[in-house]
């Protein structure tokens, strides 16, 4: 049965689907797993000519560093093990193994996005919900507001935000100055993503109210509470988890966007934007850096695509008749 | 299934089909017309034939007003187009003549320097240069509201010219308090101490027999905020005020001026006053900052109630004069004395300079036109010239130079040419800070300093890891360059050493040590990385990194909030002391904090002395105080900068600072 | 009608007022000096001179002089790049972002609203599925990625474009093409969303029974409905390209807007920032208001939401 509106899609989105959630679900585990390795390994330099060289199966020839404070041998069967995999992927511009950049840069990209979305899902749904709840001016003046804040250049405000905040946060997290730029970026960019998530919020639960099984409740005499929490929250789980889905790839994007301007996760911690902007800087006419490249790249485009793609079906599940794309 | 009872159904149907179709049509139409006039724009705007010789200069201009200059791509242009006193050779970089005859009258006790300057010296709109030109120019460089950055050649080096700056900044900050006072907000502390001590304010409040007494000096911010609240209190009529100050000031000024040491003797003839003798102020002379100004420029003088001074106080310029096109006024464009005139510059794209037909050497330019592209990306400059698209690039700096570095050194492309140039790529550790945002901070003890700098393997971070052909610096000055002067030895990499003085100042093995932060910006993490690496491994002390965008990093790196911080400098002239000077006390350049009175004392002496041999023997024991004791700093590389010069292109040569003069240019495509 | 217009005047004023005022608390709340450029840093007493020259010592003062500038136009002197006023780099700049946006919004229509038509038409076949994973890379790819493998391809390999640059209409297709593609992907996805809505609904079921062609009930009937979403996208999205993107305009040398939005909020230009911020505001609010009116006159029963 074709319903109006239905956009689910059969066989060939299913399998996109699978394999998103597979390809997702395969980064997701394997940069886990190895991040107490790849923590204490991300920005090891190992010098040398050798360092800048395309990837290789031998570990030895990106040994001959200046002063070999690791030699393999030296370490624990499974340690060795995974310190050989350090050159599969190549290594740096400076001398750091690509392998052990992506797989923490993952899993900071991820919670960028994740982080940038739960402030913009939490902001953005008091801020709609509230709005539409109270009604009258205070609705007209909390729209206005939303309104002036989208007529703000998007990319300019994440760098005034992150220029003005990070010094302070740093002084109140008492120097933990890495981890102060970390919350200062997501902050940023969540504090800018909110805004549609207001006005979907907002649109949605007018529409509720407007419902029959409102007007029941109401006429049964629930508090506005209960009604709050009882119809209007739970209905409102639908559309908020679509917007979610979108905003996560669309932060992680914003960020490396903000890397490439050179003010995105500061040096030396990885994320996939910060490496993708670095392979993108480095390309030339006289050698061919391809895996600085295309490594970082392709993780970037395989995870965002992996993503649109399960925001795709989450929202032809959820909420089938959904505009939401316009709103982005 | 579906969680969302969506309620508002789309709008269907009832649409006039035709209605859309014609305005699809007129829209695309409407675009189209836009576009094309948008196009047409784009077309004009940009349509001149290629000049004789093409280079970019990265990053841009920004600015030609040579009394706010201080990048190396905009010296470039500015020397190109005005000729000072002096100039620089384009190989030795040596003073050589310039707009004057060369050398000057220098008197016995080398403080008066008495120039001639050419009868065929000329404008590019055939004026004559005279002295008063010069003397127009100079004065813009240390006048407040126009001086920049390089303020303090004049003050330093002119007599006279440092009282004559404190007494316009004096007025200047009273002006500023009053003008809070007027619109009722609170005047700063420094405003309300120069304003009580200013003589037509005092007379003024005596006049109205108002009491105005200071809080002592260690007196808290509210002991001034109560102050201020008592001014603002008083029924004063402050603009009535400021226009009396304004107009004294006004009435003063060129009295005041004239006793600095600048004086036309003549059209032809200006005599410079030193503060003491300076063997290298032939070498100031070439600088951008004492280039002449011709006269067309009083015209847009901002004058306030036919002062020639601003509401402010300042002697400041319409700063669009560097505009070969900007005509009010009476004002008809940029005119300049150098070899080549700007005729045409377009913001963030290029400027184009062509010959001063005027010029002394006009018929023995070859090059009649220049181009000057600007490309924010250095990598993409690489691929135009590579497609030969430019002829001449001045900066090669990207994360593959070591490449190209290679592709130098081996004669595969011996169009990449080295220039060691007069610059020192450093750390500072801050010896000025006892806690570091929280953190205790171990270099105030010159011990640990020394520790860190022994531990550095500085070979190995230029060979290897830079990989780009840098020389390695054991000293501040770079060796070999300026000529009489050889900096001291430095110290070498010697680990027990290091290990020991690190014991002896309480962290045997590193231990006790709180994490180190090494403050740099996404450009250093490189060598940061390499330097952390080697005081983990010698030391067993752990360096975090923190790289930061480069405005924040400036700021913090002058507030003093770091342990480490990258650094650079680049000689502004051909001595010692343009190195050694930013480590004194108070100078604003000393970012590390460092003062030692050993090391002022024997700069200061220095600086009195003539014989050249002892001045450098005096210098020298300096700058060892500096890197074999104290270790401020840690000096890594003077920087050797590539450049690209096209095959067909003759006369640019490398030099130290990376000057280059477009007159003697050949291209034989 | 007028009233109507007037009060959308009226309340874009509001909104470029409010996003001025909100502009200026965050430009004064950075730290930095505007002044300072290089490494070498300047006397403090020079650079109280140069923030008594600009006002910049007092606030508030400050802040009613550039809104009585900005009111008339006049957005002040750069404070980075002293020889030029805000109105000359906006001016010179704005053209040139307006011509590449303006063309890869072009370009995104022309492209975007055939591929979600078709691939709605034929929903499910190997067609639609194609447009969804190309739509989805489209969307998923960085412009600074994807203009640099169409500089590297076409300009460095291939020759067929210049490097860089800006001044002939060479420069124009790549940056403009990397630009249109996030916009292609979602202008298709809103056409094909759109367009299986109106599909589905029961005005097309009856144009179909009354034996209408294809052909018409798709373009005709569906077509209507279906690009109003788009049309309402446009608004923001033409915003958004016509004032640039500092990545395309970076990896291409194109002397765009985008790149001063960037440039002057690292420089702590204020004057730069305020004034671009406002010309932004300012354009956003325009184009919206005309897709309103293109709205009104498409379907006049929304006029009344308007």
């Amino acid at each position: 049965m074709t319903r109006p509106g239905d956009t689910r899609r059969s066989g060939v989105h299913r399998a996109l689907v699978v394999l998103s959630v597979t390809v997702l679900a395969a980064l997701l585990v394997t940069s886990a797993a190895t991040l107490p390795f790849t923590l204490n390994w991300y920005d090891v330099q190992e010098l040398g000519e050798a360092v800048r060289h395309a990837p290789t199966s031998d570990p030895t020839v990106s040994f001959d560093s200046f002063e070999p404070s690791v030699s393999p041998g030296m370490l624990a069967p499974a340690a060795r093990y995974l310190h050989a995999a350090s050159s599969w992927l190549g290594h740096d511009d400076l001398g750091r193994s690509m392998l052990f950049r992506l797989l923490p840069g993952f899993l900071i990209s991820l919670g960028i996005g994740l982080a940038s979305a739960a402030i913009a899902v939490c902001l953005g749904t008091f801020w709609g919900a509230t709005a539409a709840l109270v009604g009258g001016n205070t609705d007209r003046v909390m729209m206005r507001i939303v309104d002036v804040l989208f007529g703000l250049p998007y990319i300019l405000m994440v760098i005034l935000l992150k220029i003005a905040l990070t010094r302070p946060l740093s002084a109140l997290l008492g120097g933990q100055t890495a981890v102060a730029d970390l919350i200062v970026l997501f902050v940023a960019i969540g504090a800018v993503s909110w805004l549609t998530m207001a006005r979907v919020v907002r649109g949605q639960v007018l529409s509720l109210r407007a419902q029959p099984f409102i007007e029941a409740a109401r006429a049964a005499g629930a508090s506005r509470l209960r009604i709050l929490c009882r119809h209007l929250l739970p209905n409102l789980v639908g559309p908020v988890i679509v917007y979610a889905t979108l905003v996560i790839p669309q932060a992680i994007m914003q960020e490396s966007f903000l890397s490439f301007l050179g003010i995105g996760v500061t040096q030396p911690t990885p994320s996939l934007g910060r490496l993708a902007a670095d392979g993108v800087e480095a390309v030339n006419t006289f050698v061919g850096y391809w895996w600085l490249i295309v490594y970082p790249c392709g993780v970037l485009v395989v995870t965002l695509v992996a993503m649109n793609v399960l925001g795709d079906a989450l929202r032809d599940r959820l909420d089938p008749r959904s505009q939401m794309t316009s709103l982005v | 299934m579906a969680y969302g009872r969506s309620a508002v159904d789309f709008p269907q149907s009832v649409v006039h089909a035709p209605v859309v179709d014609a305005m699809f049509r007129n829209l695309l139409l409407i675009c189209t017309l836009f576009l094309c006039l948008l196009l047409s724009f784009v077309a004009f705007s940009d349509s001149q034939p290629r000049a004789d010789f093409t280079y970019v200069n990265p990053s841009g201009i920004h600015t030609l007003d040579p009394a706010r200059m201080s990048w190396t791509q905009d010296f470039r242009v500015a020397l190109n187009i005005w000729e000072g006193l002096t100039s620089w050779d384009r190989k030795t970089t040596k003073p050589i003549p310039g707009a004057a005859h060369f050398p000057p009258t220098i008197s016995d006790n080398g403080r008066e320097y008495t120039f001639a300057i050419r009868d065929d010296a000329r404008w590019s709109n055939g004026d004559p240069v005279t002295a008063y030109d010069f003397i127009r120019g100079w004065r813009r460089g240390m006048e407040p509201g126009t001086a920049m950055d390089y303020a303090f050649f004049f003050t330093d080096h002119i007599e006279g010219a440092a009282e004559y700056v404190a007494w316009r900044n004096d007025v200047v900050v009273v002006l500023g308090g009053l003008r809070a006072l007027r619109d009722g907000s609170t005047p700063t502390e420094d405003q309300l101490r120069r304003l009580a001590n200013h003589a037509r304010v005092r007379r003024k409040l005596t006049n109205d027999s108002i009491e105005l007494t200071l809080p002592p000096d260690a007196a808290s911010p509210y002991a001034w905020r109560a102050l201020a609240d008592d001014l603002a209190a008083l029924e004063l009529d402050w603009g009535a005020l400021i226009d009396s100050v304004l107009a004294d000031h006004a009435r003063e000024i060129d009295e005041r001026f004239a006793k600095v040491g600048l004086a036309a003797l003549g059209d032809q003839t200006l005599r410079v006053r030193l503060t003491r003798p300076c063997s290298y102020f032939l070498d100031l002379t070439g600088f951008p900052t004492l280039l002449p100004c011709h006269g067309s420029i009083e015209v847009l003088r901002q004058r306030y109630q036919g002062l020639p001074l601003t509401a402010e106080g300042l002697v400041v310029y319409d700063p669009q004069w560097t505009k070969p096109n900007y005509r009010r006024h009476g004002y008809d464009g940029l005119v300049t004395n150098g070899p080549y005139q700007l005729t045409d510059w377009v913001f963030k794209r290029r400027a184009r300079l062509t010959v001063n037909p005027y010029h002394r050497a006009v018929d023995e330019i070859s090059c009649r036109t220049v181009d000057m592209l600007e490309y924010d990306n250095v990598s993409a400059s690489i691929m135009a010239y590579e497609a030969g698209a430019v002829d001449f690039l001045t900066d090669l700096g990207v994360p593959y130079d070591h490449e190209l570095a290679r592709l130098s050194r081996t004669g595969e492309r011996p169009d990449f040419l080295r220039c060691p140039v007069l610059a020192t790529y450093f750390f500072n550790f801050n010896c000025r800070d006892a806690e570091v945002a929280g953190r205790a901070n171990p270099f105030v003890d010159p011990r640990v300093r020394k520790a860190f700098t022994l531990a550095v393997d500085r070979r190995s971070i230029v060979e290897t890891v830079l990989a780009r052909g840098d020389r390695v610096a054991y000293s501040f000055v770079p060796p070999d360059t300026i000529p009489g002067y050889q900096p001291p030895r430095g110290l070498r990499r010697n680990i027990p050493e290091a290990k020991r003085l690190l014991a002896e100042a309480g962290f045997p093995g590193g231990v006790g040590m709180a994490p180190v932060e090494l403050l740099c910006t996404s450009n250093d993490v490189r060598v940061g990385q390499a330097l952390a690496r080697m005081w983990r491994q010698m030391l067993g002390v752990r360096v975090e990194l923190r790289a930061l965008e480069s405005k924040t990093f400036a700021g913090t790196k002058a507030r003093g909030e770091y342990m480490i911080a990258r650094a650079n400098w680049y000689a502004d002239y051909n001595d010692p002391t343009t190195f050694l000077d930013c480590l004194t006390t108070g100078n604003g350049n000393n970012d590390s904090g460092y003062s030692s009175l050993r090391y002022d004392q024997l700069i200061a002496s220095a600086k009195l002395l003539v014989d050249p041999t002892v001045r450098a023997k005096r210098l020298q024991e300096a700058e060892a105080v500096l890197v074999e004791q104290d270790c401020p700093i840690l000096p890594i590389l003077h920087y050797v900068q590539l450049i690209a010069v096209a095959p067909h292109v003759t006369g640019l040569h490398p030099n130290a600072r990376l000057w280059f003069p477009f007159r003697y240019v050949s291209v034989n495509r | 009608m007028i009233l109507r217009v007037l009060s959308r005047l009226s309340a874009g004023v509001v909104t470029l007022a409010c996003v001025y005022a909100i502009t200026f608390v965050m430009v004064v709340a950075i730290p930095g000096n505007p002044f300072q450029s290089g490494e070498r840093k300047m006397s403090p007493e020079v650079e109280q001179a140069l923030r008594a020259r600009y006002h910049m010592d007092n606030n508030w003062a400050y802040f009613g002089e550039y809104l009585a500038g900005a009111i008339r136009l006049d957005f002040g002197p750069s404070y980075t790049y002293n020889d030029w006023t805000c109105n000359q780099i906006i001016a010179s700049a704005l053209p040139v972002s307006m011509l590449v946006g303006l063309l890869a919004i072009l370009i995104a229509v022309m492209v975007g609203v055939p591929i979600g038509v078709l691939s709605a038409v034929r929903r499910d076949s190997w067609l639609d599925a194609t447009t969804l994973a190309l739509v989805m890379v489209g969307i998923s790819m960085p412009t600074f990625v994807v203009g640099s493998a169409l500089l590297t391809v076409f300009a460095v390999h291939l020759h067929w474009f210049p490097v860089g640059g800006w001044g002939t209409l060479a420069h124009l297709p790549l940056p403009a093409i990397t630009l249109s593609l996030p916009f292609i992907a979602y202008i298709a996805r809103l056409t094909r969303v759109g367009m299986l809505d109106a599909l589905g609904s029961d005005f097309i079921r009856t144009a179909v029974a009354k034996g209408l062609s294809t052909r018409v009930v798709v373009w005709r009937h569906a077509f209507q409905v279906a690009f109003l979403p788009v049309l309402s996208y446009l608004g923001p999205a033409t915003a958004q390209a016509l004032t640039g993107s500092f990545a395309v305009e970076k990896v291409f040398g194109v002397p765009g807007l985008g790149q001063h939005f960037v440039n002057a909020a690292l420089n702590r230009d204020a004057g730069l920032i305020l004034g671009c911020v406002l010309v932004f505001a300012a354009l956003l609010i325009v184009l919206n208001m005309l897709i309103d009116a293109l709205y009104a006159w498409i379907d006049p029963r929304i006029s009344g939401a308007v």
